[in-house]
């Protein structure tokens, strides 16, 4: 299977060393909240700027999702009682756009369009779970070909995808459960170490993530992430200008995004087992002058136990179908592990964020400030991912 | 959501024949005329070489298993009764670049094998709670002939 069989890097300007991220802000992490995602998401903004020490009026630019985050210039002026000139970005927020609103954001101050770049994701999701059906599957849901072709035979939701994935993957590559089950532990060791953690009090062993029950064989529930309410953000500006503020400086060093021609048809996806990781993670290695050995920790978006095996593959942490062998054992630990990973407890353990909290996370690891802190850590890595597309990050700190 | 979910909607214009090819009998994919090409899910022009004109061809219905899932939890309420049940991706002996979404019947889960041949067999769709059922292609494990 020739790569451009099935997709293909976007061709992104070399960003390096232009901004950095100044300020990360949470706002709660929880089940069913009663919150509304707009709520959730001025929590985090605030608090966002007032770790990177601004004000307010400070911020000129934010970047948001498409859809959930309903937090525009209008919400922001009403909740700060503010007045000035915003840029907005709806290409910004949570999965792919998690990295790239950083790519956005370089270029809109760069442009002069902003001069300090608020991303901001939330969701309520756990609140409003009985509206949809299915779940996050309810996007899925309503897509026609899917409804027609798909969901009558119960090809549907995600866990299904994916864990179809995982089979076809198991067969390829003798992937086993077990190392599925490694990735799971990994993320909840951490976030039994995590206090903002939805899980941070249930511990899972290996035993007991096999003994657990299948949904969706070779499934269990704990290779599926949470549903959440929650939500985080960071803020971004130049790098000239990140060292005179008063966190230390993460530099945004490489931006990568990578498409599927096949988009939301998992089904159909030619290479059935990758990740347009594999058209993304070059992008941000080379614009960062970095490489996979470089990496001292590791978020991914993990929707499945599988999407971070294919994924850490993807990005050249190991040979293509090695990537179960690579995650065995403690292999993705915070402590000694050879790539720590999701050290937050990620989309399995943390809370369902859609990866906001994975980049700020990364920014915890290059200031010192995570729960499992990985000692000394200089380079981390955010990879996002939608099925359609998938994304890279590449930050660094100091900004040398 | 529409009437009838999670049945398909036999009316929607792209996959009508699809489903037409079903209650007759007959498992039918959409084809490029120009190309030969697959265009599955026909979604518009040939992906292939850009034509417009795409023709639904009657398959032999050999196929070969790709992937599957054991549903065991009800992720629509709809799918309960009939928990747990094959879902699963197989691809067509005619055109194994594509994947036919369906079900695995006469079979018991633990005896599927990746890439084992199947064959269509035409079953009666119905769901928990929804009036009506559609005749649908499912797949089952092509009968091994006895060696004497």
């Amino acid at each position: 299977m020739s790569l451009a069989d099935w997709g293909h890097a976007e061709p992104y300007e070399d960003v390096s060393g232009e901004i950095g991220i100044v300020g990360i802000g949470e706002a709660a992490y929880s089940r069913a909240s009663g919150r509304t995602s707009r709520q959730i998401a001025a929590d985090a903004v605030a608090s966002a700027i007032e770790d990177a020490g601004l004000k307010p009026s400070d911020v000129d630019g934010i970047t948001l999702s498409m859809v959930d985050t309903d937090f525009d210039a209008a919400a922001f002026h009403e909740h700060f009682g503010t007045s000035h000139d915003i840029w907005v970005s709806r290409c910004g927020g949570g999965m792919t756009w998690a990295a790239t609103a950083a790519y956005d954001a370089a270029l809109a101050i760069r442009r002069g369009d902003a001069k300090t770049v608020v991303n901001v994701f939330s969701v309520d999701w756990a609140s409003k779970r009985g509206e949809l059906v299915g779940g996050p599957g309810h996007f899925h849901a309503e897509e026609l070909f899917k409804q027609n072709l798909e969901v009558p035979f119960g090809w549907f939701p995600q866990p299904v995808y994916f864990a179809s994935i995982a089979r076809r993957h198991m067969a390829e590559f003798g992937t086993t459960t077990e190392q599925l089950g490694s990735i799971a532990v990994a993320c909840r060791r951490h976030a039994n170490r995590n206090p903002l953690a939805v899980m941070r009090d249930k511990p899972l062993s290996i035993e007991s993530y096999l003994e657990s029950p299948l949904i969706a064989d070779p499934f269990r529930k704990e290779d599926c992430c949470l549903i959440s309410d929650g939500g985080a953000a960071y803020v971004m500006t130049s790098l000239a200008r990140a060292r005179d503020l008063r966190r230390e400086v993460v530099e945004v060093a490489g931006v990568g995004l990578g498409t599927s021609k096949t988009g939301r048809y998992w089904a159909q996806q030619p290479d059935f087992t990758a990740t347009p990781q594999i058209f993304s993670a070059p992008v941000a290695f080379a614009m960062a002058g970095l490489e996979p050995c470089d990496v001292d920790v590791l978020t991914c978006y993990d929707p499945f136990t599988i999407v971070s095996l294919m994924q850490i593959e993807d990005m050249g942490f190991c040979p293509k179908g090695e990537g179960g062998r690579f995650v065995e054992g403690k292999a993705l630990h915070f402590d000694g592990g050879v790539l720590p990973y999701n050290t937050h407890g990620g989309l399995l353990s943390h809370a369902y964020v859609l990866g906001i909290a994975h980049v700020v996370e990364v920014v915890k690891q290059l200031r010192g400030e995570s729960a499992s802190q990985v000692p000394d850590a200089s380079v981390g890595i955010y990879g996002g991912y939608t099925g359609p597309q998938a994304s890279t990050l590449l930050l660094r700190r100091g900004g040398a | 959501m529409r009437e009838g979910f999670p049945l398909p909607d036999l009316q929607w214009e792209p996959t009508r024949e699809y489903w037409a090819g079903a209650a007759a009998g007959e498992l039918r994919m959409p084809r490029c005329t120009a190309c030969r090409r697959f265009c599955w899910y026909p979604d518009g022009n040939c992906r292939g070489c850009g034509a417009e004109q795409v023709t639904w061809e009657r398959m032999t219905g050999r196929a070969k298993l790709f992937t599957w899932v054991v549903l065991e939890h009800a992720f629509l309420p709809q799918y309960g009764r009939d928990l747990p049940f094959v879902s699963a991706l197989v691809a067509l002996e005619e055109a194994p670049g594509v994947r036919v979404p369906t079900r695995i019947v006469e079979c018991a889960a633990e005896d599927l094998a990746i890439d084992q041949p199947l064959e269509v067999c035409f079953r009666p769709l119905r769901f928990a709670g929804v009036d009506g059922e559609v005749v649908a292609p499912f797949f089952r494990p092509i009968a091994r002939l006895s060696v004497a």
